[in-house]
């Protein structure tokens, strides 16, 4: 039990340093206001745009995204891609910057979790992201004079905690497979790209080609979005989409599993050969 | 003489330097293809009636979205290549410390911007080609000759750019958080021309900004002779103005630069990275 | 017939830093400016005399870099004059930069995506080389940095040295009369020093005045004609290496390390009869003294007699010949290192 208490310290001392590091960076904090505020305004101004406010179109739409509001569907998706951005910027490479540091050999010599390493700077990034969340939905009250149900935002809220896992998952697995890469920025846009157009993040999924939309349920931000979507627009709860959660845990669970594997493959390759600094 | 050629030769360094960054070369195209086409495409698309785009045709005049996009992007890119192509780049080049060197020369610091506008002009030009090609093969974008009847309106905008280069090098020299503002500032000054939406459709206070801006009227020409848009003023008169601001944008940027210029050798900023 | 111009000149050189920046609300406001002034050259004067190599020495911090900067036409002086090759580098900034080789920040000064010979082309330009000259050009400076053989690798793959020799070469790309080195063998191996120093001897050879900052006082004292010794922004001394050993009237200097418990004035004072006591500093029990004397073959008895006599133990003895950095010490009461 005692070791258990001790790498949660360690893991949540691990958070704090990401959280320090990030006060250093002022214009950092200036960005998770501008940018999720900015961002979907601009895209609820292109919806406007390919609306033309024409009936027949918004119904077009409706039909595709399952309701006409464009301002709530854009803010929604694009919560989703800050999520996704900040977790595979911050928390995706601060393993690698550890490793360029030399301070992960530093922490592998601690008897601490490999665990703290991989998931711990994900914790950092949640306060950040909540700074996040309410600059998206001030925006959308201040630019649109939109602001969804109290009810229906606290039940996305739940989708969202539960969406923490298959979320820091998915950070964990990039920051593994990022050690093998040289270069993690264009990782990070490749990795991002797909998610922008997989999961619907600014159109509605039903517009891609099937495959696609295939590969999309494949993904835990697709359920994610769409189900804080048919809280926010359709009225339904909770329970209603209740079956996409705990297909969200499942994937969670998968992605989990598959991060600490190629974590561990690469941490015993390095041990055998020697090239920790370098794997 | 002098001047123009070290004017290609920056051209051709910034080429060469870039050319030796493949990802970065290919993010030029993938870039704005997964940021802004791809998804705006399949966000108009969602919106089209029997695969028309009805409601682009109430807001502009016409129904042809990828044009209205690519023609949007295109411009944009031309706004990049200010922001980053040239005031960033010789901003990274004072942070690791090749900016210096280049001071030393005979060359003229302003032939500095006009390098690299030549050389950024270059990827741009690649990256729109390809860009346009993939709008074509997959998206359905249609080239027509009475497109060519736009590109004067192109050229404006190069130059205009190029003035507004001067005034960004400027800045960016001068501040702290260099990437924070280029980043930002590159993505208002975009939206305010009307890149990705009309700027009708910007709240009435940021109207008298977007109409201060060139690129405003060369995108608003552009889609108006290339897809036959509506115009939102007398095309005539949208091509004065166009040629007014171009024309005022140099004087005021070449100012802001040597004053810039002279700053940081007043305080010594060239050397404390 | 007429003496040659000397090669720079600086009357009265002042530069003052402000420490910070004034933010868009306190200039919009007028509100007085309060931030730190810094003075860090304050009233150099110096006469460099053409086909001389012209040494500054300092410890770092000393105002060398700032001076070369305001040659260089890099920096605007708050106030003095200076003339370099006879040209005002304030009036005509550009007329001074193409008769100037300066090589101030080496390394991080290349392209390091580029091949040497692709950074020399770019300089060539900028430099205004006429086109049909740039390729012998080019070879020239490339063959004197005995890089010949490797132009076109890409910088990245140099050691420090090889770039150190590369961002010297691109200096002698305008073919100048007068080259300005900041810190030239600074971060490189004793065998990449003596290397470049030989290149600067070269440049000396070639008929070329050579003006350059150290804080090595070996590097000063073995490479340089003159010597200015530069300390806070002034200069405290200023002759040939020898002549300012000279100043310091002693032929050697002897460092001891004395052990002892109680008060070291008593055992300073009987050294004192015998040498002067250029420096003392105590730490742990331990006196480290720096002596100059006439003859250490006189001295050193004399201190071991000094020390017994007031209980305290000479555990090492060390005796060099008069340095450069003597004469620091003795003109600042600091070492150069400091």
């Amino acid at each position: 039990m005692s070791l258990l208490a001790a790498d949660l310290r360690a893991f949540f001392a691990a958070a704090l340093k990401e959280l320090r590091q990030q006060r250093r960076y002022p214009t950092l904090f200036l960005g998770q206001l501008f940018w999720p505020a900015i961002l979907p305004a601009s895209w609820v101004l292109m919806g406007r745009a390919y609306s033309g406010n024409d009936p027949q179109a918004l119904a077009a739409f409706a039909e595709r995204a399952g309701s006409s509001n464009v301002a709530v569907f854009v803010f929604v998706g694009y919560a989703m891609y800050n999520w996704l951005s900040a977790l595979l910027w911050g928390a995706g490479t601060a393993l690698r910057q550890e490793q360029l540091r030399g301070t992960l050999e530093a922490v592998f010599v601690t008897p601490a979790s490999r665990l703290v390493p991989l998931f711990g700077p994900g914790v950092g990034t949640l306060l950040p992201m909540a700074l996040t969340f309410a600059s998206n939905l001030l925006a959308l009250r201040i630019f649109f004079g939109i602001f969804p149900p109290v009810a229906a935002v606290i039940q996305a809220a739940v989708i969202v905690v539960l969406g923490i896992p298959a979320l820091y998952a998915i950070g964990a697995l990039f920051a593994a497979s990022v050690l093998r890469f040289g270069e993690v920025a264009p990782v990070v846009q490749l990795i991002r790209g797909v998610f922008v157009l997989a999961c619907g993040i600014t159109f509605p999924v039903a517009m891609l080609p099937l495959w696609a939309q295939f590969s999309a349920k494949l993904m835990p931000p697709t359920y994610i979005v769409d189900d804080i979507r048919r809280v926010l627009l359709r009225g339904d709860t909770i329970a209603d989409v209740a079956g996409d959660i705990v297909i969200v845990l499942c994937l969670a669970a998968v992605t989990a599993i598959l991060a600490v594997a190629v974590f561990r493959y690469l941490e015993l390759s390095a041990r055998r050969t020697g090239m920790l600094g370098r794997f | 003489m002098g001047e123009i050629r070290a004017a290609f030769a920056i051209a051709r360094k910034e080429i060469r330097g870039f050319s030796r960054y493949r990802i970065a070369v290919a993010s030029t195209v993938f870039t704005p293809l997964y940021q802004f086409i791809i998804p705006a495409f399949l966000f108009g698309a969602a919106f089209a009636v029997n695969g028309r785009a009805v409601g682009l045709a109430t807001t502009l005049g016409t129904d042809d979205l990828p044009g209205f996009i690519f023609f949007g992007g295109l411009i944009g890119g031309l706004i990049g290549m200010a922001f980053w192509g040239v005031a960033f780049s010789i901003r990274m080049e004072m942070d690791t410390g090749t900016l210096e060197p280049t001071w030393l020369t005979p060359t003229h610091h302003e032939t500095l911007v006009i390098g690299r506008a030549l050389g950024s002009l270059f990827w741009f030009a690649i990256s729109q080609v390809a860009l346009f090609a993939f709008g074509v093969w997959i998206l359905g974008l249609r080239l027509r000759l009475e497109m060519l009847l736009a590109l004067p309106a192109v050229v404006c905008a190069i130059l205009a750019m190029v003035g507004i280069a001067y005034l960004l090098a400027g800045i960016v020299l001068l501040i702290r958080e260099a990437n924070f503002f280029v980043d930002t500032a590159n993505f208002l000054f975009g939206m305010l021309s009307g890149t990705a939406f009309p700027v009708t459709l910007l709240p009435g206070v940021l109207q008298p900004i977007a109409f201060a801006l060139p690129t405003t009227y060369a995108i608003d020409i552009l889609r108006v002779q290339a897809l036959g848009a509506r115009p939102l003023f007398d095309p005539a008169l949208e091509y004065l103005v166009l040629i007014g601001l171009t024309l005022v944008s140099y004087p005021l940027g070449r100012w802001v630069f040597a004053r810039a210029e002279q700053a940081m050798r007043r305080r010594g900023m060239l050397a404390q990275y | 017939m007429m003496a040659a111009a000397p090669a720079v000149e600086t009357k009265d050189l002042v530069k003052v830093f402000e420490r910070g920046r004034r933010t868009i609300w306190q200039r919009l406001r007028r509100e007085r400016d309060k931030r730190d002034r810094f003075r860090a050259v304050d009233g150099i004067d110096l006469v460099v005399e053409p086909g001389e190599i012209f040494g500054l020495l300092g410890p770092n911090g000393a105002g060398k870099t700032t001076t070369m900067k305001m040659l260089a036409t890099l920096l605007i002086p708050t106030s003095g004059t200076i003339r370099v090759l006879g040209i005002d580098p304030l009036a005509r900034p550009r007329d001074v930069r193409a008769r100037l080789g300066a090589m101030l920040s080496g390394e991080r000064s290349l392209y390091w995506k580029l091949t040497a010979r692709e950074n020399l082309e770019y300089f060539a330009a900028l430099y205004h080389v006429p086109p049909h000259e740039i390729k012998a050009r080019i070879a020239n400076v490339l063959a004197a940095a005995k890089l010949t053989d490797r132009a076109d690798d890409y910088v990245e793959r140099y050691s420090t040295g090889m770039r150190q020799r590369l961002a010297l070469a691109r200096a002698l790309l305008p073919d100048p009369p007068l080259v300005v080195l900041d810190e030239p063998t600074v971060g490189l191996d004793p065998q990449a020093s003596r290397d470049l120093r030989d290149r600067v001897r070269e440049l000396k050879a070639q008929g070329r005045t050579v003006l350059l900052t150290t804080h090595y006082m070996e590097e000063a004292d073995q490479l340089c004609d003159r010597v200015a010794i530069i300390d806070h922004g002034r200069i405290v001394a200023l002759d040939t290496p020898a002549a300012l050993k000279r100043t310091i009237r002693a032929e050697e200097v002897v460092h001891l390390e004395i052990g002892l418990d109680g008060d070291d004035s008593a055992v300073l004072d009987r050294l004192g009869q015998s040498a002067i006591v250029a420096r003392s500093e105590r730490s742990n029990g331990t006196l480290t003294v720096t002596a100059h004397c006439a003859s250490a073959r006189n001295f050193v008895p004399a201190a071991f007699d000094a020390a017994r006599s007031t209980g305290s133990t000479i555990r090492h003895v060390e005796v060099v010949p008069v340095t450069l950095e003597d004469v620091f010490l003795a003109l600042t009461g600091r070492a150069l290192r400091e």
